[in-house]
């Protein structure tokens, strides 16, 4: 569960990174040195980054499918 | 010393290093399988996955091409951070599910899922080869980008001491001296000695970025004043272009097939995640980095068009290299990490490359020494191709990136569909990729890169995935025979050749 928030987390963060919510003509401030349009976007993936770690570090990757037989070859296995 | 007769010697220094490694895997190999050769014997803990998994993923793209793109998009190029970045959030539908199966049935291929999961069909070789086809053209075109940075690279390291022709063929029979020696084992090793000097001269380079631009909001408001439109807030073309790209690379480069083989090759599932962990930080401390370096240049160099903006990095490069010894000598040691950086990609696009001819191709066996001499032979006949089509380059490396992801994102749904819907059938999966591969190709081929700024990649892709799932629904459900867990298909032991 914690996971999965932590991808929707991600995913709402790259939605935020595109600044579709801001007008094309738009007076462009600068922040951190940079347009602020690009500020946001650069937070938006230091977040996601941060978010995708945690994720990564939650995520059970098994070495065998839950249902493989305990006498079942584990590596190397090749057909 | 000059900075061409530093550049010389780093490059000498480097080759030795890059020899010795090669000696020291050679020495390690256990056997002269397949699974050694191509896999080193699925034994790659967290620390040299993470740097194998880093050195591959950051190019000589990365690293030529997005500057370039930075100089000539201006700032809305921050996208190239977000894409690289979603590699790794991809990475959440394809691991979990993928490193199991690789685990248990042995996996060398990626054509090996393929044949897992399509074999028993009557459309399951169709998936396989056609995977195989897209995959292996897109490696070629990939290999191809690399060797012409490699190219870039050396002739401006060495001041033209080594001109592009010589830098491309003598490095190129270099990867295939190590390759052939060392396999896998040399490729990751040698790749976590680039990884490391790639991430170092990168550091370098930003660090002298910011001080020697006065600044990031100097650089801002320079280009403001010389460009505005680079500074603009992106209209909404841009703005699809954007969303477009991050779908393009985050799906597609899941499916790098030197990506797959690095999820059968992880010692073990936690070492894999521990490695994708680390990579989700790498976008910001090198993408960001390579972007900035393409904003700064944009005050600093006249106009640069078409394929003369790909030499951004090395331009400003030479002229900190003019500001004294120490900066010249720093300045080597960035062009040694971005050719480290080439060079590893490289190695790893040709490794994947002949096991997927030898193997999902050919139909070789992947448990026989035969496979493995087979694959050292494709390896060096695709290298010679590669050398002699990169002699003349003719598009930006962007457009290169952009062609292999728009013919490699057409395998996502037999990957990432199948591995998570048991329902999708070979059949409808086939006609999908036909339809995909045609109208990414066909748009192309008529000089259409994107529609309303999405690529006619994504356009295809999404006619492709409508395809599969619609047709598969419209069949009879197989799911019985799968048994009750429900899960995709297994044919064991089941081979198309």
């Amino acid at each position: 569960m914690t996971r999965r928030l932590l991808l929707a987390g991600v995913v709402l963060l790259y939605v935020l990174s595109i600044p579709w919510y801001r007008d094309a003509d738009a007076a462009v401030g600068v922040l951190w040195g940079l347009p602020d349009w690009v500020a946001v976007a650069l937070g938006c993936y230091v977040g996601a980054a941060v978010l995708n770690a945690a994720a990564w570090l939650l995520t059970d990757v098994a070495d065998a499918p839950p249902d493989a037989s305990a006498s079942g070859p584990r590596k190397g296995d090749a057909q | 010393m000059s900075f061409g007769q530093l550049g010389v010697a780093a490059l000498l220094v480097y080759v030795a290093v890059v020899v010795a490694v090669t000696e020291l895997a050679r020495r390690a190999r256990v056997d002269r399988t397949p699974a050694d050769h191509f896999l080193a014997g699925r034994g790659l803990g967290t620390f040299v996955l993470f740097l194998t998994l880093y050195a591959t993923a950051y190019s000589g793209n990365s690293l030529l091409g997005y500057p370039g793109e930075a100089y000539r998009r201006g700032f809305s190029w921050i996208m190239s951070t977000g894409f690289m970045m979603s590699i790794v959030v991809v990475f959440h539908l394809l691991v979990p599910r993928l490193r199991p199966l690789a685990v248990r049935h042995g996996f060398l291929t990626p054509g090996d899922w393929l044949r897992h999961r399509f074999g028993g069909e009557a459309f399951g070789r169709a998936v396989l080869v056609s995977c195989a086809v897209l995959m292996t053209l897109a490696l070629v075109n990939f290999l191809l980008a690399q060797l012409t940075a490699m190219g870039h690279v050396t002739q401006h390291v060495t001041a033209g001491a080594v001109p592009f022709w010589l830098g491309v063929t003598g490095l190129a029979a270099l990867i295939l001296l190590y390759e052939t020696l060392g396999g896998m084992r040399a490729v990751a090793w040698t790749d976590a000695g680039q990884g490391i000097l790639m991430f170092l001269g990168l550091a370098a380079l930003l660090l002298w970025v910011l001080s020697d631009s006065g600044g990031l909001a100097a650089t801002t408001e320079a280009i403001r004043a010389m460009r505005p439109e680079a500074v603009a807030v992106p209209g909404l073309r841009e703005l699809a272009n954007w969303a477009s790209t991050i779908a393009l690379l985050g799906l597609a480069s899941v499916i790098y097939p030197q990506a797959i083989q690095r999820i059968y090759a992880a010692r073990d599932g936690g070492a894999l995640k521990r490695s994708l962990a680390l990579m989700s930080f790498m976008p910001l401390v090198t993408t960001t980095v390579v972007f900035l370096i393409g904003i700064a240049a944009i005050p600093r160099l006249a106009s640069l068009g078409g394929v003369e903006a790909d030499t951004v990095m090395p331009r400003l490069l030479e002229q900190w290299a003019a500001a004294g010894t120490g900066s010249a000598l720093l300045a080597v040691v960035v062009f040694v990490g971005a050719l480290a950086a080439i060079m590893s990609t490289a190695d790893s696009v040709l490794l994947s490359l002949s096991s997927i001819v030898a193997v999902d191709l050919l139909g070789r066996p992947p448990a026989e020494e035969a496979t493995t001499r087979l694959g050292k032979r494709v390896a060096a006949a695709l290298m010679v191709f590669a050398v002699l089509w990169a002699l003349w380059p003719r598009v930006t490396l962007w457009r290169l990136i952009e062609l292999k992801m728009e013919l490699l994102i057409q395998c996502v749904p037999a990957f990432l569909v199948a591995l998570h819907w048991s329902r999708l059938r070979a059949g409808p999966t086939f006609a999908g990729i036909c339809l995909g591969t045609a109208i990414a190709a066909g748009a192309a081929s008529m000089g259409v890169k994107r529609i309303e700024g999405v690529h006619v990649g994504v356009i295809g892709l999404l006619a492709n995935a409508g395809v599969a799932v619609l047709g598969s629904l419209g069949m009879p459900s197989q799911a019985a025979s799968f048994g009750s867990t429900g899960r995709v298909p297994r044919a064991h032991g089941l081979r198309l050749w």
